[in-house]
């Protein structure tokens, strides 16, 4: 669906809001994206059904300075950072009187990852006091709403051409179906050639090559329990 | 035993033979008269009683067996009584090797028995900086596998890693399908024919889950006490899961399934390596529950109701190992719930020649695999042109081809199945053609013969005399000399009488154990027929009323009591005594009946 020419006025008297923001860097993005000059490769870049919004608590309302001629003062507009991330992390002040984690539970999690357990009790707790703060931070992450959106795996082509551009199909797969031969002719069966393949180049090398413990052509590994 | 020349004192010693022979042990289990063999052999003798040939006496001690079974019904395996009471529910999940070319995410070649380590490329090593690249010739054989269940394919399926540490796994996590697999809700149906259960038949229905591509493992040697090598050729050999829904009910017919999974997924080519070689690995999830009871409390799973908790047994390897362990599990958990206690949710492993599974790992919560949708690789999405094209070009499930060829050659639905299975389907595609070339020749003779039973007899010959002869050579098919052209040929003489059957098979061994040289160097059958000498000349009629009228004369008692009493079944005594007295082969018996019915002038 191709994005309409926004109709939306800036206006500099307020604040644009988080989704007018959204608006006006996609609108922005097309603008540049007709300028660009037509290549085989350019795609248009559509817009999603829905719109991710982003709402924090901390919403602040600047007035924003301007002088005599209406122009804004960039510079010190930028100086002061209106957000911070240490929002999403609990207050300096406020003691961190009963830990969220429990000392088991914490070293469940460190068996899990395969990490050295901690040494003392004061790393324990320092251990444990980050734990807490991190997990502080996910939860005002998690108060975002996010019901109707779809999670962001990995970074990859979701347009609908890039998805077709991705699907595997007759075409794409086209040489290993070329790969089989049928079997009989009264009793008809499906088997794939054995042996046409050429080694490939990444077979060309030693994977023992920088073993530090082997057996022949065998990688070794003690296995006794020392946990 | 020397006769005295005394003709009394013959007789005298004749009947104190017979006395004792009464009396002895061997004259008690003789309930009827003295047997054949037991007689003394005189020329002159006048036998004092008829003597019994040998095959009556066998065959009447087995009618009489047959008889006080049937009088006295014992079922031959007794039913666990516990069973009434408690119901087995078994839900399968199978991992089964793609047969493919490359590995799941690089492409270094997958093998079975290959040098180690010598098929391993840097991602299968885990080297730092490596990354996963699809290999799309995977598709092909796992979408056939999803199409002979009947399950949906799903368009676009993800990655996932299952997080774990462990000697086998180099990275450190297994990239699977656990969020969204690739195919969806299938089902598999077993008969009577498959081996299930006998309460199950006539016929069971399983429903598939799903099935999910994943990366294998690495093959590790235990050397004890704790010592492992390692072979990372194995590692990201794709496989493929399948669940199965817990609709299971008893071990036979869990055995049943996977031996029938694994038949499937060789006929389209999916999964050709066998359990035997470790190709096809199977994970059984048992619960007992209380039958007749509600669903309310019970656990569910995958929209089944009403399951008692389960326990995992781990890693089994055989068939029967399949049925064993779960029965093993079935039998523990009934006498745990029995007792009182309760059943934990449990992994539990099996080894062959245990009676019981032991405990391998405790609770599920114990272990957290972390599943997280892997970040490195984008979804998968499968065309509709592949899947349909796929789906079209799917060759017959072995079902269906059992049913063919019980339809078109009048096989039995056994031998049907046995030839299916023998050599890959060679087997059967030897005997298709052997039928046709049968066929062929029989149709510019006079006599028509019907295909039925031309299949029967080719069916017959290739997998008892042709097969025997092979497995007792030690000689595999694939090196087997008789071309279907040569096995036609013997048929076609034996069907048109010009051999007899025990020639037939004398010709058949000699081809089978020439070795392989040019056709034109093998002689053909009729060769061999004319320069041996072995062609059937079957008798005249001169020469049947001859042997009929010899037999009458031996006989009068038998001519009497056709010829007065009216007893015809005694004609075809007469007939067995010509088939007995005449060349092998020679007597035909419908022809040899019609003499001696015009002789005995009935």
């Amino acid at each position: 669906i191709p994005y309409s020419e926004p109709s939306l006025i800036l206006s500099l008297g307020a604040t644009p809001s988080p989704k007018q923001l959204v608006d006006i860097i996609e609108a922005a993005l097309i603008m540049l994206a007709r300028l660009a000059p037509r290549t085989r490769q350019t795609r248009y870049i559509h817009a999603r059904s829905f719109a991710r919004t982003f709402v924090t608590s901390h919403h602040r309302q600047i007035s924003i300075e301007r002088d005599t001629n209406g122009h804004i003062d960039l510079e010190k507009l930028l100086s002061k950072p209106t957000w911070s991330v240490a929002s999403l992390l609990p207050p300096k002040d406020q003691e961190a009187t009963v830990s969220e984690v429990s000392s088991k539970q914490l070293h469940h999690l460190l068996r899990l990852s395969a990490l050295p357990p901690p040494k003392d009790a004061a790393e324990e707790a320092q251990m444990l006091s980050t734990l807490t703060s991190q997990l502080h931070f996910v939860k005002e992450i998690q108060r975002v709403d996010t019901s109707g959106v779809e999670p962001l795996r990995s970074l990859r082509d979701e347009t609908v051409q890039g998805e077709s551009e991705a699907e595997l199909g007759m075409d794409a797969l086209k040489g290993a179906l070329d790969m089989e031969e049928t079997r009989g002719t009264h009793y008809r069966r499906i088997k794939r050639k054995r042996g046409v393949r050429l080694p490939e180049e990444g077979e060309q090398w030693d994977p023992l090559g920088t073993a530090s413990k082997k057996t022949g052509r065998f990688f070794v590994v003690e296995g006794g329990k020392n946990d | 035993m020397t006769a005295p020349s005394n003709p009394t004192l013959r007789l005298q010693y004749r009947q104190l033979y017979q006395n004792s022979l009464r009396y002895s042990l061997l004259g008690t289990c003789l309930t009827h008269r003295p047997a054949l063999w037991n007689q003394v052999r005189k020329s002159h003798t006048a036998i004092t009683a008829d003597p019994v040939p040998l095959r009556k006496q066998l065959k009447d001690e087995a009618r009489r067996k047959k008889a006080e079974k049937k009088a006295s019904p014992k079922s031959s395996k007794t039913l666990d009584p516990r069973l009434s009471r408690w119901e087995l529910t078994v839900g399968l999940e199978i991992h089964a090797e793609l047969n493919t070319a490359c590995k799941l995410f690089s492409p270094a070649a997958t093998s079975l028995n290959a040098e180690p380590n010598s098929h391993v490329a840097l991602f299968d090593a885990a080297f730092p900086g490596t990354q996963p690249q699809f290999q799309k010739a995977t598709l092909i054989p796992a979408l056939r596998a999803a199409l002979a269940f009947g399950c949906e394919v799903q368009r676009k399926s993800s990655w996932d890693r299952k997080h774990y540490f462990y000697q086998d796994q180099p990275n450190g996590y297994q990239i699977t399908q656990y969020y969204e697999p690739f195919a969806r809700g299938g089902t598999l149906t077993l008969t009577q024919l498959d081996g299930i259960e006998t309460s199950d038949c006539p016929e069971v229905t399983v429903g598939i889950k799903q099935i999910q591509l994943e990366q294998d493992t690495a093959k590790t040697i235990l050397q004890p006490p704790s010592t492992y090598l390692l072979d990372f050729n194995r590692v990201g050999t794709p496989l493929i899961e399948i669940i199965t829904l817990p609709q299971i009910h008893s071990p036979t017919t869990a055995s049943a399934c996977v031996r029938k999974i694994q038949s499937l997924l060789r006929a389209v080519d999916a999964c050709v390596v066998g359990m035997e070689m470790g190709g096809l690995r199977c994970d059984v999830n048992v619960s007992v529950r209380e039958r007749g009871t509600t669903a309310e409390g019970l656990s569910e799973y995958a929209g089944v109701k009403g399951l008692g908790t389960r326990t995992e047994i781990k890693n089994l390897s055989s068939f029967k190992a399949v049925e064993n362990a779960i029965l093993a599990e079935r039998d523990r958990q009934i006498a745990v719930l029995e007792s009182g206690g309760e059943i934990e949710g449990e992994t539990r492993g099996w080894t062959i020649g245990q009676t019981e599974t032991v405990r391998l790992r405790g609770k599920e919560g114990e272990v957290d695999y972390r599943y997280m949708p892997d970040p490195d690789l984008g979804p998968l999405i499968i065309g509709q042109d592949l899947v349909d094209h796929l789906k079209d070009t799917l060759p017959m499930l072995p079902d269906e081809t059992a049913e063919r060829v019980v339809n078109e050659y009048g096989i039995s639905a056994k031998d049907a199945r046995t030839l299916i299975s023998l050599d890959d389907g060679d087997r059967l595609e030897y005997t298709e053609a052997v039928v046709e070339t049968v066929m062929q020749r029989l149709a510019s003779l006079p006599e028509k013969q019907s295909f039925d039973k031309v299949g029967k007899v080719v069916a017959d010959w290739v997998l008892h005399e042709l097969g025997g002869l092979l497995t007792t050579a030690g000689v595999p098919w694939e090196t087997q000399t008789v071309t279907p052209e040569r096995l036609a040929d013997i048929i076609v003489h034996l069907q048109t009488n010009q051999i007899t059957g025990n020639t037939a098979k004398k010709l058949l061994a000699h081809y089978a154990s020439l070795q392989p040289v040019a056709e034109a160097a093998i002689p053909s059958v009729s060769k061999i027929i004319d320069t041996s000498g072995l062609r059937l000349v079957p008798l005249t009629e001169g020469e049947y009323i001859e042997m009929a009228q010899k037999v009458m004369a031996e006989n009068p008692d038998m001519v009497k009591a056709v010829r007065e009493k009216g007893q015809k079944g005694k004609i075809m005594w007469f007939v067995g005594q010509m088939m007995r007295r005449g060349e092998e082969g020679r007597v035909e018996a419908e022809k040899a009946r019609s003499y001696v019915e015009r002789l005995l002038e009935v």
